[in-house]
């Protein structure tokens, strides 16, 4: 149990720092591309507090589940990752910015493939660890 | 001949000096003005503000404000409400790109002042008061003033619904002696 939970803890600072790093990369080029980072809003502090606080939620998402479903953990916890992802990128397109940040129309273009990133990073990262979660 | 150039002289140079008292101060607008407008369930400000301003304590009936606001400048910090606020149900910006107010009259209030005038929205034009404050700072001064706008009078939205029908709008503008 303490093993699989430092696993998982593992996982998840794995998760939330990759995600991170590709939140900072993916910005360096929305800003080249677009001229606008939102970069104090979405700031690398930010982007690395965000992303790890997704991935340890997934974590405790996880254990909880395989309390409850053992075998079939891997199946409902994949689905809810994505439908909760899904749903989650309705807070970049909702969210309201400050009054002088100019252009809020980009903020989602910037956020949203963000909000993947910790999903993403989970997929590829998990298998590594096989059988040992 | 001589009698002549004389009574004319006399009568430009009165009408010079009665010209010149009858100047109000012109003032630039600077560029820290603040234009927000709030509801119950959105709020924002428009970022483009432009006018010509004259304005004396002493000489109301002199002063004068002829201002306008640019609609798609509008900024609620939310591109989807942005896009709304623009779109022809609300402001309708493509059609009435701008929202203007001429004063015609202007006269002390209280501790402030109160321009009345013809404020235009949607293409429609109404007889409109704003209370406002003048406070002098060295060689610029503060116009601010509070108010609100039935949004219905301008048919701005769907009477009803989810928004107030009573706009509440913030004015904070900075001059500068031109």
């Amino acid at each position: 149990m303490l093993k699989k939970l430092s696993l998982l803890a593992l996982l998840a600072v794995l998760v939330g720092g990759l995600s991170g790093v590709a939140g900072i990369v993916y910005q360096k080029v929305y800003i080249e591309t677009v001229g606008e980072g939102f970069v104090n809003i979405a700031s690398t502090a930010n982007i690395f507090k965000y992303t790890l606080a997704g991935a340890f939620v997934a974590a405790i998402g996880y254990f909880l589940l395989s309390l409850v479903l053992k075998g079939k953990t891997e199946m409902v916890f994949n689905l809810l990752f994505v439908i909760l992802t899904f749903a989650s990128i309705l807070g970049p397109i909702g969210a309201k910015l400050p009054l002088e940040q100019d252009m809020p129309e980009l903020f989602p273009g910037l956020a949203v493939p963000m909000h993947f990133f910790p999903a993403l990073g989970w997929f590829a990262l998990k298998p590594l660890f096989g059988k040992s979660i | 001949m001589k009698r002549l150039v004389i009574f004319s002289s006399t009568l430009l140079l009165t009408a010079a000096v009665f010209a010149f008292a009858a100047l109000a101060q012109a003032w630039n607008i600077s560029g820290k003005y603040n234009i927000a407008f709030s509801t119950n369930e959105a709020s924002g400000i428009f970022k483009t503000f432009k006018g010509s301003i004259a304005f004396d304590e002493a000489n109301l009936a002199a002063s004068n404000f002829s201002v306008s606001v640019d609609v798609a400048s509008i900024n609620t910090g939310n591109a989807l409400m942005n896009k709304h606020a623009k779109s022809d149900e609300w402001f309708d910006a493509a059609k009435y790109p701008e929202i203007k107010y001429t004063s015609k009259k202007i006269v002390k209030a209280g501790a402030g002042y109160q321009v009345t005038g013809d404020l235009e929205i949607r293409g429609v034009k109404k007889e409109f008061t704003i209370p406002f404050t003048f406070k002098r700072t060295g060689n610029g001064a503060t116009f601010d003033g509070t108010f609100k706008v039935n949004r219905n009078d301008f048919h701005i939205g769907k009477p009803g619904g989810d928004v107030a029908d009573m706009i509440s709008v913030t004015v904070a503008v900075p001059v500068v002696k031109a």
